[in-house]
């Protein structure tokens, strides 16, 4: 009986309940507000809350992983930043969590070489200092150059396959948009969530929300090791092909 | 107890020897030839199709469209001048073709003498799979929400009356704007029990609106939004009934995932 009851009342509830949600305007909610941010010119411009970290002038914003002090880094000209292969890799000054990052990238007409050795760079979307450096989304010359296919242009090096190869001829100036979501750890260095990352390549999508093992060390398996805030850092590749060139590089911190 | 430490030991030493292994191992060991991703030819810039993008509207026609109020009927919205512009009498319009995974692009421009305010400013949406009828499916929502409020879940770049966006990135009326949306549409078992949600991710104007939001299900204009089974499904433009000037679409592509 009183089980009876419970059901009867519990039943009244539920209709009272769906009853309730007779309005719009209780779906309809007005906090928090997003905040206003004015659009680039274009999808390449940096919009109003960019932090600006190469606008083609100096390379205030980066410095040598190998010598934070060196005041000559990589090349400037044109508006671009080009690989100096005996500089070694170039960092951000700034540590960054989640971001969404436009970069842009070159890889020189006069390319030489095949394989992983032809145009060779990457960008550390979290720069670390183990194993092969951080969580690397791959730079590489990959029109008519074929190699490992978690190693190709817009690969997470050595973890996920692009899910599309849209390189564009060396010579032309090619574009990433890149949304990075950092790894969360707790107190005790448990990972509470992994990295996330979708990469839009020359306007195709490449990575859709991948979720990473870890950061790649060139020999084995993916793993985590904790870490907070990160640099964001420039590979110089040891092959011997020409270097590449990078421009226009902003990030919205999100 | 002693038997207890040696295999405890043994599994240590173990492990080690494998760590070791690994690191001396052979870089190769992780390096893999297949499946090959396709090659696609990026458009000239973010804005153009891409070589494996099917064109929705390319300025021309609406071959690809129709009615949604009358099955079968053409899309009876205007073009004129390369562009689209809604015909509210004529109601809503969805692909003749379904899609199930997709990066979509398509770019929408607010009148420049654009009247009304809050929700009747404008209004009009993307739904990402039209599930039926109306305005059935799942809606990012477009409203000119350059200086005019509204609620936050309901502005534009929301996922409508679900998520709010993580930024307001509106251009003024009479600007071209564009929608980069990338849609994983939700699975269902054979009893018709959702597997997974619906995720979308929102480029509006080159800035993210929406990242990988999980979706609660279908919009809904009163109550909570629910998920009902269906398979591929059309997308759908809506002719908002309130009472300001129409906005206009174009160059609209998918590339299907």
């Amino acid at each position: 009986m009183q089980k009876n009851l419970l059901l009867v009342f519990s039943s009244l509830i539920a209709a009272l309940v769906s009853f309730a949600q007779t309005k719009p305007e209780e779906t309809e909610y007005y906090t928090p507000v997003p905040k206003i941010i004015t659009p680039g010119a274009n999808f390449a411009a940096p919009p109003s809350d960019a932090i600006i970290l190469f606008d083609g002038k100096n390379l205030d914003e980066w410095v040598l992983l190998k010598d934070s002090t060196a005041t000559k880094k990589w090349t400037l000209a044109d508006n671009a930043m080009t690989v100096d292969k005996t500089a070694g890799d170039l960092q951000t000054k700034r540590k960054f969590m989640d971001f969404q990052l436009h970069i842009e990238y070159r890889i020189p007409e006069n390319i030489t070489g095949s394989g992983q050795a032809r145009g060779n760079s990457g960008i550390f979307l979290a720069a670390l200092p183990w194993g092969a450096g951080g969580y690397e989304l791959q730079v590489l010359d990959n029109y008519k150059n074929t190699t490992y296919v978690n190693g190709q242009v817009g690969s997470m090096y050595k973890q996920a396959v692009p899910l599309a190869n849209a390189c564009r001829k060396p010579g032309e100036w090619q574009q990433y948009d890149v949304v990075w979501t950092a790894p969360r750890f707790n107190d005790h260095g448990i990972l509470q969530s992994p990295a996330r990352v979708t990469v839009f390549h020359n306007g195709v999508l490449v990575q859709n929300n991948t979720t990473l093992l870890g950061d790649t060390p060139y020999i084995g398996q993916p793993a985590y090791k904790v870490h907070g805030a990160s640099p964001i850092k420039l590979q110089a590749h040891g092959d011997k092909s020409e270097p590449i060139s990078y421009r226009n590089i902003w990030l919205r911190e999100l | 107890m002693k038997n207890k430490i040696i295999p405890v030991f043994l599994l240590a030493s173990l492990i080690s020897v494998s760590m070791l292994a690994q690191q001396k191992g052979d870089p190769k060991a992780t390096e893999f030839y297949s499946p090959v991703p396709k090659v696609v030819m990026p458009g000239a810039a973010t804005s153009d199709a891409p070589s494996d993008a099917i064109v929705l509207f390319d300025g021309k026609n609406l071959d690809q469209w129709s009615s949604v109020k009358t099955p079968g009927a053409p899309a009876a919205w205007n073009v004129a001048d390369g562009i689209l512009t809604v015909n509210k009498s004529a109601g809503n319009i969805q692909t003749k073709k379904s899609f199930t995974d997709y990066q979509l692009h398509l770019e929408w421009r607010i009148p420049a003498n654009i009247t009304g305010e809050g929700q009747a400013r404008g209004n009009s949406g993307v739904f990402l799979a039209s599930t039926g009828p109306g305005d059935d499916g799942y809606e990012i929502q477009i409203l000119d929400c350059f200086n005019n409020s509204t609620y936050v879940n309901g502005q534009t770049g929301s996922v409508y009356k679900q998520t709010i966006p993580l930024a307001n990135a509106c251009k003024k009326p009479g600007e071209w704007q564009t929608y980069d949306i990338f849609w994983n549409a939700p699975r269902f078992n054979d009893d018709s029990t959702l597997k997974t949600p619906a995720y979308v991710t929102v480029i509006h104007n080159g800035v993210l609106l929406q990242n990988h939001t999980e979706l609660k299900g279908q919009t809904v204009y009163i109550g909570a939004p629910f998920y009902k089974k269906h398979g591929p499904c059309p997308i759908k433009l809506q002719a908002h009934g309130d009472k300001s000037e129409p906005i206009s679409y174009r160059n609209i592509w998918i590339r299907e995932l």
